[in-house]
């Protein structure tokens, strides 16, 4: 049961609670931490530090042409912003789909990184695009952690209990790059991943890959980039051949599980799908052309 | 207004308001003072004998206000309907899944109760679980319920081994009609169990003055809730009073009787009100009303041109650890397989079996979709194999006004014909397919539910209506529209009627809000008593208009001479005069209808339901897209027709047929409960249990034929509530064939079953998925695990 509880308004008070108490937990929107006590996972922390509060960590912006924003930015914010619609796109598609519009309002990015499940949306997007998060700890200053090394298994990451992750930071994207996160979903709203894939393509002058990131939901203990995948594709015209061919390597490489939610053999199977639907999506973007947000309803056929 | 123009027009349902804007109170929003928390102490397993059982410990902690086991309540057992008597309120010796009850406790707080739960010392010897209904009939399995030859039971069942009912449907020869069939086609088809899931979880508060309790309940049928409890805990009835605030939806998931009798047994031994909220997980595993998981093995014999000849086939119907009413919805099952079909010559059984799975029961249709999935697929199958396409075939064979049914009661109308031809008419209007989109049909059939009921009717001092009454509004709506019945009689206006109701202590006896019969039975409760009401307004409108009684009429809020508008009195004024004197009040119920002339000499297991009492009709259409590579189908739209006999409030018969092609989709497609071999479920969570959402529902179309029924309800009318859940998943189930090219014969159809048909042909029905396991093996190591006796 949780004992005690701060709600602070400054970042400084919060990292000193942090620091002052280890069994103190930070949370944001509460919609992982408080479905998951409700549904008896896991138990509220011993301590809470509400951070909402905070307005330090709720800002947004483009800076040097990086996307810069605080940890208290919402799914809502993401999925609503010109701006990352238009140079980080696949963190669109994701902040999109998450849970519904109340999830979305409330859930913030620093909330899903931290919680480090292998199905959040909105990891394998900021990996594919580079992103960066910027930690804090009282007395220790900040360091940066790119969100790839970010979460080491289910609900772990490489931060200590005194450190808060403040802000994410995801550069500018080359010219003539796409990118697209694809979810395989059975139904339309408040859906976890059964898998997904993010991409990130570059063309060349000639229409060619000149480089791409994949990154995959679902299919291992974290979030994980496919390598296999990414260098099947460099040099490759981009076509449904290539892209396909890019699926099978990244699900040879795949280490799925059989759960409640899918059997390991259909896991994999759709990986092949949800990573050829990303690139053909991330592709066609590079190109020029429009792709709805989210792609995934566009990529599976289904009307937006 | 004229009366039909009133009952197509759109209507504010007189709980709209409250509900809409968050004033009306729920059974947990009640206050009450000093109140006590209730929690249960479920077995977590699914099979087990208890060694020991020790509350000591929880009765010693400070908060802790009462402790009970079955040693606390009296010995007895019960079931539902008195099908068979094969349960106790608390498990003694022996747990049978993994949602049974072994203690209740209440406390000061939900906290001190959580604790006092987990101070209550139980110790079990775990036994192998009987999870797959073919194992389960084997000779030599172990028994759910080896004492169950000493249980009590209706006399119309045998319960035996792990069998508790067997109903059969015969008519003629099917063995000698199948061997001179020309074509014969031997199918299986597999269903999982789902659940009703109402937003609302069973939430029971009791509250006792002296040697009488009120019970507030989420309860779909407070009369039976009553009975049942005053039944266990050996108290007179009239002691009683179950009242229901508003309900948070039932789906049939909160029919019958559940927690009230625990709950009532804490507050007194508490000497405090108790209140008892599930939670998510509990409500899935605890509830004993779960759809029923089925086997069902079809055989079908045809004509060269496609004339249905006969059918055998056996029905098993998973019924869990206890009875519940699961053998009348055997019954019920045996004639869904015959369907609204012209067959000569039918041999249809089904079994209830035993298993150490939650009880399931009579979800909304019970039986009726994964029946329907079943044959209808079969149906296709047939017409394919005699090179007709699917809406030929049915049209061949389906019943037409005269044609008699599997046990010969003779058909009224064209509902079953007429309900297809629109269907399919309206779902071809679309235009042409696009690629991997198909067209499914599917057909069927639900009974009405005659029963008794009643309602009391007054006009107020004022001039406005009050109807009292017994039944249950579960959100549907049918209690809410009630008013459109009684202001017709009397011509009034609907809003002008308040409603008393869900309330044992005022209202008279009703059957709940189930089987589709709340205004097939209370409506005709309350047209009698409003046309007492009227009698009595015309003979006062008699006297003050110096008018003979039969020249007079309602309308306009008037009673007037008929063809003189002008020499009239309002009923306002008649209700003054009547508060003077005899006041205008009056009573209704109505003898039910009666069952149609059947003959049913040739089947066992009778219930009740050997004939259908005017049975609706309907066909649904669906258009779907499948996405081959993921084997996710996407419903474009949903064509549903409907022989409803006559609509009698069109805005209600909208909702419950939106709202049941959407159930009905998502028990189609996503649903479906997962069990481990262990025997305990694996997506007990609203993450994991997949509804459908609003975002997913595809474009519905209503269509509604009127073919009154002769010894129907109001109007003719017939019920509306269940039968929209049918046939969608069947019609979904035919177009996925035809845009898969490959048949999914396992419920749900998931985009996995799918996939899988899609790429290696696998159909499903062999799945290894407990509670369907590898057969020979389980019960090799159940028996060898249950030892010589048995046990």
């Amino acid at each position: 049961m949780t004992e005690r509880f701060a709600a602070p308004t400054t970042l400084s008070e919060a990292l000193g609670i942090l620091a002052a108490d280890r069994a103190a937990r930070p949370i944001a929107g509460g919609t992982d931490l408080v479905v998951a006590a409700r549904q008896g996972r896991k138990p509220l922390p011993e301590s809470i530090v509400a951070i909402h509060r905070i307005a330090e960590l709720d800002h947004q912006g483009v800076v040097d042409g990086a996307l810069v924003v605080g940890g208290l930015t919402s799914h809502a914010w993401l999925a609503g912003s010109p701006d990352v619609s238009a140079g980080w796109t696949a963190l669109a598609d994701a902040a999109s789909i998450v849970g519904s519009p109340a999830t979305r309002s409330t859930g913030t990015i620093g909330g899903n990184l931290m919680n480090a499940s292998p199905a959040a949306e909105t990891t394998a997007p900021l990996v594919v695009l580079g992103g960066v998060v910027t930690l804090r700890a009282a007395g220790a200053g900040s360091r940066m952690l790119p969100v790839a090394s970010l979460a080491t298994g289910p609900g772990q990451t490489a931060t200590t209990p005194a450190e808060l992750l403040t802000t994410v930071t995801v550069p500018p994207t080359a010219p003539g790059s796409g990118s697209a996160y694809i979810r395989l979903e059975y139904r339309r709203a408040m859906e976890i991943a059964i898998v997904g894939a993010a991409a990130l393509v570059t063309l060349d002058g000639d229409g060619r890959i000149a480089a791409a990131r994949v990154a995959l939901t679902s299919v291992a203990p974290t979030i994980v980039r496919a390598p296999e995948a990414e260098a099947a594709l460099v040099g490759t015209a981009a076509n449904a051949a290539t892209f396909r061919a890019a699926g099978q390597a990244a699900a040879a490489a795949a280490r799925p599980i059989d759960d409640v939610r899918a059997s390991a053999d259909y896991r994999r199977a759709m990986l092949v799908v949800v990573v050829a639907r990303a690139l053909a999506a991330a592709t066609a973007r590079a190109r020029g052309e429009s792709i709805p947000i989210p792609a995934s309803r566009w990529a599976h056929g289904q009307e937006v | 207004m004229s009366p039909a123009a009133a009952r197509a027009a759109p209507w504010i349902r007189g709980d709209g308001q409250a509900k809409a804007t968050g004033q009306a109170r729920y059974t947990a929003d009640l206050a009450f003072p000093g109140l006590a928390h209730a929690r249960l102490l479920l077995a977590g397993r699914a099979h087990a004998r208890i060694v020991r059982l020790d509350t000591t410990r929880a009765r010693a902690l400070p908060g802790v206000l009462a402790v009970l086991t079955q040693d606390d309540v009296p010995k007895r057992r019960y079931g539902s309907f008195d099908l068979v008597l094969d349960r106790t309120l608390f498990a003694r010796d022996r747990v049978r899944f993994e949602g049974e009850v072994v203690a209740a406790v209440a406390a000061l707080t939900p906290e001190l109760a959580a604790a006092a739960i987990a101070a209550i010392e139980v110790e079990y010897e775990d036994l192998p679980p009987i999870l797959d209904v073919e194992i389960a009939l084997e000779s030599g399995s172990p028994l759910v319920h080896p004492e169950i030859d000493s249980y009590r039971h209706d006399p119309n069942l045998a319960p035996t081994g792990n069998v508790a009912g067997r109903s059969t449907i015969v008519k003629g020869d099917a063995t000698v009609a199948l061997a001179a069939a020309p074509v014969v086609i031997r199918e299986r088809y597999v269903a999982d169990m789902a659940h009703p899931v109402p937003i609302e979880p069973h939430t029971v508060t009791a509250d006792w003055a002296g040697d009488r309790v009120t019970i507030y309940s989420s309860t779909q049928v407070p009369f039976a809730a009553r009975a049942k409890t005053a039944e266990v805990l050996e108290i007179p009835e009239h002691r009683i009073r179950v009242v229901v605030t508003h309900l948070g939806g039932g789906f049939g998931g909160k029919c019958d009787f559940h927690f009230e009798g625990h709950v009532a047994a804490l507050a007194r031994a508490a000497r405090r009100p108790v209140r008892l909220v599930l939670s998510r997980r509990e409500e899935f595993i605890a509830p004993d009303k779960v759809t029923h998981a089925m086997v069902v093995d079809l055989e079908t014999g045809l004509a060269e041109d496609g004339t249905i000849l006969a059918r055998k086939a056996r029905v098993l119907l998973d019924c869990g650890a206890y009875a519940s009413d699961t053998p009348t919805i055997g019954q019920v099952a045996a004639m869904m397989i015959a369907g609204p079909y012209r067959i000569a010559d039918v041999d249809i059984e089904a079994l209830s079996v035993y298993t150490n799975r939650t009880p399931s029961g009579s979800v909304r249709a019970p039986s009726g979709p994964q029946a329907c999935w079943a044959v209808e697929q079969h149906h296709d199958v047939l017409a394919a194999r005699v090179g007709l396409d699917p809406v030929a075939f049915r049209r061949k064979n389906l019943v037409h006004d005269g044609d008699e049914g599997p046990t010969r009661q003779r058909h009224e109308g064209d509902g079953a014909i007429d309900t297809l031809e629109r269907a399919v008419e309206r779902i071809a209007a679309d235009g042409a397919l696009g690629p991997n989109e198909a067209i499914g049909v599917a057909s069927g059939w639900w009974f009405s539910a005659p029963g008794p009921s009643g309602a009391f009717v007054r006009i107020e001092s004022d001039g406005s209506g009050r109807i009292v009454t017994g039944a249950q509004e579960n959100g549907t709506g049918a209690v809410m529209a009630l008013p459109i019945l009684a202001a017709e009689e009397l011509g009034m206006r609907p809003e002008e009627f308040a409603i008393t109701y869900q309330d044992t202590d005022t209202g008279p006896y009703d059957g709940g809000s189930s089987g589709s019969q709340t205004t097939f039975n209370n409506g005709r409760a309350v047209v009698e008593a409003a046309r007492d009401v009227k009698r009595q307004l015309l003979e006062l409108a008699a006297v003050a208009l110096e008018a003979s009684v039969a020249d007079l009429e309602l309308r306009d809020g008037h009673a007037s001479v008929v063809g003189s508008p002008d020499r009239r009195v309002s009923i306002a004024e008649l209700a003054t005069t009547a508060h003077s004197g005899a006041l205008l009040l009056a009573r209704g119920s109505g003898v039910p209808p009666e069952a149609p002339e059947h003959d049913a000499s040739a089947c066992v297991g009778r219930l009740g339901f050997e004939s259908f009492a005017s049975p609706t009709f309907f066909c649904h259409a669906v258009r779907i897209r499948l996405d081959p590579e993921t084997g996710i189908v996407r419903v474009l739209k949903v064509v549903a027709a409907t022989d409803v006999g006559r609509v009698l409030n069109r805005i209600g018969a909208l909702g419950q047929l939106t709202g049941g092609v959407v159930m009905a989709l998502g028990n189609a497609t996503t649903e479906g409960t997962v069990y481990g071999a262990d025997g305990r479920q694996r997506n007990a969570s609203l993450l994991d249990y997949k509804l459908l959402t609003t975002a997913d529902g595809p474009e519905i179309e209503a269509i509604f034929v009127e073919h009154p029924a002769s010894n129907g309800g109001p109007r003719g009318s017939k019920g509306v509530g269940e039968p929209p859940i049918v046939p969608t998943a069947a019609a979904v189930a035919n177009a996925i064939a035809i845009a898969a090219g490959v048949r999914v014969r396992r419920l749900p159809m998931t985009p996995e079953r799918v996939w899988r048909a899609v790429t290696t042909g696998d159909d499903g029905a062999t799945e290894v998925n407990a509670p369907f396991g590898p057969r020979a093996a389980a019960v090799e190591a159940a028996v060898a695990a249950a030892g010589p006796d048995r046990r």
